[in-house]
């Protein structure tokens, strides 16, 4: 199964979306979704191994993510990379992780929680396209998981 | 100089690590006879100030750990809400950390802040990268206490440093990071030894935190499961 968190406001990129990623796929849209940005208190790794401190719609992300093989992030960007809200749904994500360390592909790893994910990248703006596929891969790689495609989204007819 | 620290972590400043390695920074500041003010993005309330000292004075710095591979969404939000132009030049230098000791692991997300600087018409300062900063949370440890009380005093000394250089860009910043990748013995060792070791001092950690659960339980695993069952 395909995750889709669509950071983007939605409607807006659900065609595109629909088009490039097949296959037996749920969409979540975040945008009025209440999400937290992660605040590092490594309850999920130490207290509650598994389980986010926050309180929030996060968790039926985390969720869905236990039964899916693919991630796909669909987000806005800033500065080059993708914007905090984007970012946002990601720095999140550690509850998937868990504390104990290995070495995976030659580097420092966190054991993966659960199994490896997929990640995906779909953008909107102009960003540095290298940038964002290095960070992609290095996202799958924390997640035991192969990068997916980092795609460009294209940007709708202007309105007349 | 006066110099505007910006923390980048959205941990509570109490249990900051991020906010462990200001202080030591800024002792080794005033030393050298520099004046420091700081602020923690994680307080909502202090951002309008954060701002406001941004736009005012000509050294910045950012302090920040590293979240999945970059910046923390916080700091992302904070970067976003900055004006863009500004009327004073101004220099913008960060200190990154991260939990793993590897230099190689802070490497990208550094790239990231070294494009920041001129979207905000700043110059760009240097970059202090180290890991292995999950020693300051153990600092209750006795045997990790000598081991925490180094690195901070490390930093008080790159304070020294940034106070008669004026950035990161020197021979000494750059030897700061330590290696960029360990080497093999190093993952043999690791294999044989230290990881049984490091697997004791987090369950040990997780113990005095009141937790209950084995630290690779899969609690979601196990309510799908159970629901199967039933």
């Amino acid at each position: 199964m395909t995750i889709v968190l669509n950071t983007i406001e939605e409607g807006a990129a659900s065609e595109q979306i629909s088009f490039l990623i097949k296959g037996d796929v749920e969409v979540v849209n975040t945008s009025g979704m209440k999400i937290a940005h992660c605040m590092g208190c490594n309850q999920c790794w130490l207290k509650t191994p598994g389980v986010c401190a926050i309180k929030d719609d996060y968790e039926s992300i985390i969720k869905k993510l236990v039964d899916a093989e693919n991630l796909w992030l669909v987000s806005d960007t800033c500065f080059g990379f993708v914007d905090w809200r984007g970012k946002r749904v990601m720095d999140r994500i550690v509850p998937m992780l868990n504390m104990y360390v290995e070495f995976r592909d030659g580097l420092e790893r966190h054991e993966l929680r659960y199994h490896p994910l997929n990640f995906g990248l779909l953008y909107k703006g102009e960003a540095d396209r290298q940038f964002l596929e290095e960070w992609s891969q290095r996202v799958a790689s924390n997640l035991g998981g192969q990068s997916l495609e980092v795609i460009k989204m294209k940007e709708g007819e202007p309105c007349i | 100089m006066h110099i505007v620290i910006i923390n980048g972590s959205p941990r509570v400043q109490k249990f900051s690590n991020t906010d462990k390695i200001i202080q030591s920074f800024g002792k080794g500041l005033q030393e050298s006879g520099d004046t420091y003010e700081f602020y923690s993005l994680s307080n909502r309330k202090e951002w309008d100030a954060a701002r406001e000292a941004f736009i005012s004075y000509e050294q910045i710095i950012f302090a920040l750990p590293l979240y999945v591979e970059c910046v923390p969404s916080i700091m992302l939000e904070f970067l976003e809400s900055l004006p863009t132009e500004r009327q004073h030049p101004a220099q913008m230098s960060f200190i990154l950390h991260g939990g793993f000791d590897e230099g190689h692991q802070m490497r990208l997300c550094e790239r990231f802040l070294q494009s920041l600087p001129e979207q905000f018409g700043c110059t760009y300062g240097g970059c202090l990268t180290q890991g292995g900063s999950f020693l300051i949370r153990m600092r209750d440890d006795e045997k990790m206490k000598k081991a925490m009380e180094a690195k901070l005093d490390g930093y008080t000394k790159m304070g020294q440093s940034f106070a008669s250089h004026g950035n990161f860009m020197t021979t000494e910043a750059r030897k700061f990071t330590g290696p960029e990748k360990n080497p093999w013995f190093v993952h043999l060792l690791f294999r044989l030894f230290i990881k049984r070791l490091v697997r004791k001092n987090f369950e040990h950690f997780a113990q005095q935190w009141g937790c209950t659960r084995p630290l690779d339980d899969k609690p979601y695993l196990r309510l799908e499961r159970n629901a199967a069952h039933r």
